[in-house]
C-alpha cells in the first residue's frame, strides 16, 4: 500500500516539476551586474562587553571587469548599557516580540550585521539603476534584524530604479513533500529555473516572504541554488533577470561570480582579527581579556560547547 | 619589538615596520627586573608566521588582476592589518649579558617576556663594551652604521687566520688591509703572492710611492731572487728534493754524501754539484735520479754561483725586522708549478731556520690559494711546530675545500667575505670559532668588499664590517678582453 503511495508520490513531484520548470536563455545586453555580502566576526571580550567588527562588500561586473568596494571594517563595542542605543542609530526597530531587553549580546552580533546589510542593499538600490542586484540569502523578513518594512522599503527603491533584486541561498531547509528543494531539479537539463510559488512548501508561519522562491541550475555540472525573485516583479521580469543574470555573469560551481567575490572579500580572518585587536588598543586602549572557557575546563576534549 | 621565543642560544623575536634591523646587527634585550641585558646578533629576517596571512594574501588583487577595487576605511583599520601583515620575525644568537655593566658569557637565563625591552646595539658600543680594536689598531673599515672599526694587531700575533670568499668580493684587498696595518706596526710579513698581486703595494693607486714604499721588498724568482748553495744548508735542500722534487730516500741519501763532500773542499757551487753527481760512484738509477732533480735546479734558474745575483734571505729577513718592519713580497706570477714548489720550501725552510735560530722573533706569513704551492705535510706543521716557531700565517683562497679541515678547526681569526654556494658555506661552517647558521645566514648575503669577521679579533662577537679602500695601485683586478670595446 505505501509502496504504492511512493510511486504516485514521486511521479507527482515529477510532474509538477515538468510543469513549474522554465528552461532559460541567456540574454548578453551588458547589464551591470552587482553582488553584495557582509561579514561579522567576534574580536573577543572585553571586560565589559564583546567586540564585534562588520564589513560589507559590493562587487560589481560591467564590461568583463569586476570592481569592488569594500566598506569597513568596523568595530563595535557592544555591552549591556549601549546595545540598544547602538541598534536603534543603527535603525533597529523593536517590537513586543523583540524587545531590547532579551536581546542578548550574541544575538546583537548577527543583529549589527543584518543592520549593516540592510543599509549597504538600501544605498546600492538607491545608487544603482538598470542592474541586477544579488544578495546572500534569502527575501524573507519578520526574523531579527529584518523588519518587513525595511525590507520592503529596499525592494521599493530598487524597482523605482529598474533594478532587479534577486537572493541566492547556499543552503536552505525548505522542503517539498519532503524532498529538499534544490534537489527536485537535479536531473533536468540546466538552465532552468523552477517556481515553486503557490505550493505546499515547509516554511515557517512567522516569515514573510517577499520573493518568490524558486530553484535553479544555471551550469552544467554545477550546483543548484534556492533563488528568491521580488515579488513585486511581474513574473516574466523576474525571469528575464535571471536569463540577463545568465547572459552577462560568470558562474563558479552555477554560483553568481560577484556573489562570490563579495564573500571572500568582505570575510575576516586571523590576521584582520589581529589587526583589529591592534587598532582598538592603540586607538581605545581597549584590551581583549580571555575568560576561562567553562567547557573545556569540564568536559575537557568534550567540551565542544558554544561558549559565550 | 617582542621577545617571542628562546631555545639554546637562539631567540626569535618579533619586529614591526619602523623597527628596521639588519642581518648581522646586535639587539640588547633588557630585563629591568632581573637586572639583566642580552646580548643577540640578528642572523636572519624572516616573516612572521601571522595566521590568515594565505587567505589574506589570496584575496588581494595583484595589479594585474581583472579585479580591481577599493576599501572605504574611514577608521583607518586596514592599515593596522597591514602592519600586522608586515611583522617580522627575527632569528638571533645570544653572544652574552651584561651584569652590572659588565659582560659575561652567559645565555641560560630567560628574559621577561612582558617586562623587556629590545633595541639596537650599536657596533660601536658593542665594541666599547667587549674592548674590541683596543692596543695596536688595524682599521677595517665601518660598521653596518658607518662607525670606524679596528682591531687589535696584537689579536693577529701568534695567530692562524683565514681569509676566504668567492671571486670577486675583495678578498686580496682586505689580505692588503692586513698586511699594511701589520707592517705599520713595525711587524715582518712574507706574502706568497700567486698572482703578482701585491707587487705594487708600496705604490698609491695614481703610481706614486706611499708610506709603505720603502718597506716593501718584491722579490722574484730566477729575476731578483736567487740563491747560492753555499748560502744554503743541507736541510733546506734536502727539503726541497724530497718534497718539492720528490727524490727518493736512497738517492736522498747519496745526494747528502756528495753535498758534504763538496762542502768539506769548499766547492759548493751549482757547477760542481752537476760535476760532482757525473763522478760519483753509486747505482746508476740512483745517478740518474740525482740528475734529473739536478736539472730541474738548474732550469728553475732559482740557483747561481754568482754571487753578485744571489739574495741572502736571512739577512733580509733581519734588517726588515730592525728597520721597524716591513714586507717581503714573493712574486710567484711568473714562476712555473714545479719551480713555484722549490722556491717556496726554500723560503719556509730559511724562514723556519731564522727563527730556530732566534735571529728574528717572527714572521706574519701571508699565503694565497696555498694548495697550489704547500704540501699536504705543510698544513699540519703550520697549526703546531711552525706556529710555536713563530710563523704566524693567514691563508687566502677561493676555494674553502682546498684549506685543510685541521686548519679551519684551529683557526683563530676568520675573515669571510660573500659565498653563495652552499658546498663552500658548509666547508666554512665547521670552523670551531663559527656558529654554522650564523656564516650559512649572513654570509651569503654580504654584498662584494663587505666581510664577516669572526674570531678572536672580535672577541667572538661575529660583525659585518664594510672594508675601507686602500690607496695601493690595484693590481688583482680581472683582465677583460672586451673592456675597450666597453669603454668606447
Amino acid at each position: 500500500m505505501s509502496g504504492v503511495h511512493n510511486e504516485e508520490l514521486t511521479s507527482l513531484k515529477h510532474q509538477t516539476v515538468s510543469t513549474f520548470l522554465t528552461p532559460l536563455r541567456p540574454v548578453r545586453d551588458g547589464t551591470p551586474i552587482i553582488g553584495i555580502d557582509v561579514s561579522s566576526v567576534r574580536i573577543g571580550e572585553t571586560d565589559n562587553g564583546v567586540i564585534y567588527a562588520v564589513r560589507g562588500t559590493i562587487v560589481r561586473k560591467k564590461e568583463q571587469r569586476y570592481r569592488y568596494v569594500r566598506l569597513g571594517p568596523f568595530p563595535f563595542h557592544i555591552t549591556e548599557e549601549n546595545k540598544g542605543e547602538i541598534l536603534i542609530h543603527l535603525g533597529q526597530r523593536f517590537s513586543r516580540a523583540m524587545s531590547l531587553g532579551t536581546l542578548t549580546l550574541v544575538e546583537a552580533q548577527s543583529h549589527l550585521c543584518n543592520l549593516v546589510e540592510r543599509w549597504t542593499q538600501m544605498s546600492i538600490a538607491f545608487s544603482e539603476s538598470d542592474s541586477v542586484i544579488l544578495w546572500d540569502g534569502s527575501l524573507t523578513a519578520g526574523t531579527p534584524g529584518n523588519t518587513v518594512s525595511a525590507v520592503s522599503q529596499i525592494l521599493q527603491v530598487a524597482e523605482r530604479n529598474s533594478n532587479s533584486i534577486l537572493a541566492f541561498s547556499k543552503a536552505t531547509t525548505v522542503r517539498f513533500f519532503g524532498l529538499r528543494i534544490t534537489d527536485l531539479i537535479a536531473k533536468n537539463e540546466p538552465p532552468c529555473l523552477f517556481e515553486l510559488d503557490g505550493l505546499p512548501l515547509s516554511i515557517s508561519k512567522t516569515v514573510h516572504l517577499l520573493g518568490r522562491i524558486c530553484v535553479t541550475k544555471l551550469t552544467a555540472g554545477g550546483c543548484s541554488f534556492r533563488l528568491d525573485i521580488d515579488r513585486n516583479l511581474p513574473r516574466e521580469q523576474g525571469v528575464e533577470a535571471v536569463e540577463r543574470l545568465l547572459g552577462n555573469e560568470s558562474l563558479f560551481q552555477g554560483y553568481p561570480e560577484s556573489l562570490r567575490l563579495a564573500h571572500i572579500y568582505s570575510t575576516f580572518t586571523a590576521n584582520d582579527i589581529i589587526g583589529i585587536r591592534r587598532y582598538l588598543a592603540q586607538e581605545y586602549g581597549l584590551e581583549i581579556v580571555r575568560r576561562l572557557n567553562m567547557h573545556r575546563t569540564l568536559f575537557g576534549p568534550y567540551g565542544t560547547g558554544f561558549e559565550d | 619589538m617582542r621577545l617571542f621565543k628562546k631555545a639554546g642560544n637562539t631567540v626569535q623575536i618579533l619586529s614591526f615596520p619602523g623597527e628596521e634591523t639588519e642581518k648581522g646587527g646586535y639587539l640588547i634585550i633588557e630585563d629591568k627586573k632581573a637586572e639583566k641585558a642580552m646580548i643577540a646578533q640578528v642572523v636572519d629576517i624572516q616573516f612572521a608566521n601571522v595566521p590568515g596571512i594565505m587567505e589574506e594574501l589570496l584575496r588581494s588583487p595583484a595589479a594585474e588582476d581583472s579585479v580591481l577595487g577599493e576599501d572605504i576605511d574611514p577608521l583607518n583599520v586596514v592599515s593596522h592589518i597591514l602592519y600586522i601583515q608586515d611583522a617580522r620575525l627575527l632569528i638571533c644568537k645570544i653572544y652574552g649579558t651584561i651584569v652590572n655593566g659588565d659582560l659575561v658569557l652567559e645565555n641560560s637565563w630567560l628574559p621577561s617576556r612582558t617586562y623587556s625591552t629590545i633595541r639596537k646595539l650599536l657596533t660601536e658600543s658593542l665594541l666599547k663594551l667587549a674592548g674590541i680594536g683596543k692596543g695596536l689598531p688595524i682599521e677595517l673599515g665601518l660598521t653596518q652604521e658607518s662607525s670606524r672599526f679596528t682591531i687589535d694587531a696584537r689579536e693577529l700575533d701568534g695567530k692562524l687566520n683565514i681569509i676566504t670568499g668567492k671571486k670577486g668580493t675583495g678578498k686580496s684587498h682586505l689580505s692588503k688591509l692586513l698586511v699594511t696595518g701589520l707592517i705599520q706596526h713595525g711587524a715582518t710579513v712574507v706574502v706568497l703572492d700567486l698572482n703578482g698581486e701585491y707587487t705594487n703595494l708600496g705604490l698609491t693607486a695614481e703610481g706614486a710611492q706611499n708610506e709603505f714604499h720603502k718597506r716593501v721588498h718584491i722579490l722574484s724568482p730566477s729575476r731578483n731572487f736567487k740563491v747560492a748553495l753555499y748560502q744554503t744548508d743541507l736541510y733546506v735542500i734536502m727539503r726541497i728534493l724530497t718534497y718539492a722534487l720528490n727524490l727518493p730516500g736512497t738517492s736522498a741519501r747519496e745526494f747528502k754524501h756528495i753535498w758534504r763532500f763538496l762542502e768539506e773542499k769548499g766547492m759548493l757551487t751549482l757547477h760542481e754539484l752537476g760535476e760532482a753527481i757525473k763522478r760519483w760512484q753509486c747505482n746508476q738509477h740512483v745517478k740518474d735520479a740525482m740528475f734529473s732533480r739536478y736539472y730541474a735546479m738548474v732550469h728553475s734558474n732559482f740557483f747561481t754561483d754568482n754571487m753578485a745575483d744571489a739574495v741572502d734571505f736571512e739577512t733580509l729577513l733581519r734588517k726588515t725586522e730592525s728597520n721597524g718592519g716591513g714586507a717581503i713580497i714573493l712574486d710567484l706570477s711568473d714562476t712555473s708549478p714545479g719551480d713555484r714548489q722549490i722556491v717556496v720550501e726554500c723560503v719556509l725552510a730559511k724562514i723556519q731556520a731564522t727563527l730556530s735560530q732566534w735571529k728574528i722573533k717572527a714572521v706574519f706569513l701571508f699565503a694565497e690559494e696555498a694548495h697550489l704551492y704547500l704540501r699536504e705535510t705543510y698544513w699540519d706543521d703550520i697549526v703546531t711546530r711552525m706556529r710555536h716557531l713563530g710563523v704566524f700565517a693567514t691563508f687566502i683562497t677561493n676555494q674553502p675545500n682546498t684549506i685543510n679541515e685541521n686548519i679551519y678547526r684551529q683557526a683563530d681569526n676568520i675573515f669571510l667575505l660573500n659565498f653563495v654556494n652552499e658546498h663552500d658555506l658548509e666547508i666554512v661552517s665547521r670552523a670551531a670559532r663559527v656558529d654554522a647558521e650564523t656564516t650559512i645566514s649572513v654570509v651569503r648575503d654580504l654584498p662584494p668588499h663587505y666581510c664577516l669577521v669572526l674570531g678572536k679579533v672580535v672577541k667572538d662577537f661575529p660583525i659585518v664590517v664594510r672594508v675601507k679602500p686602500l690607496n695601493v695601485m690595484a693590481m688583482g683586478q680581472t683582465r677583460h678582453f672586451f673592456a675597450e670595446t666597453m669603454s668606447r
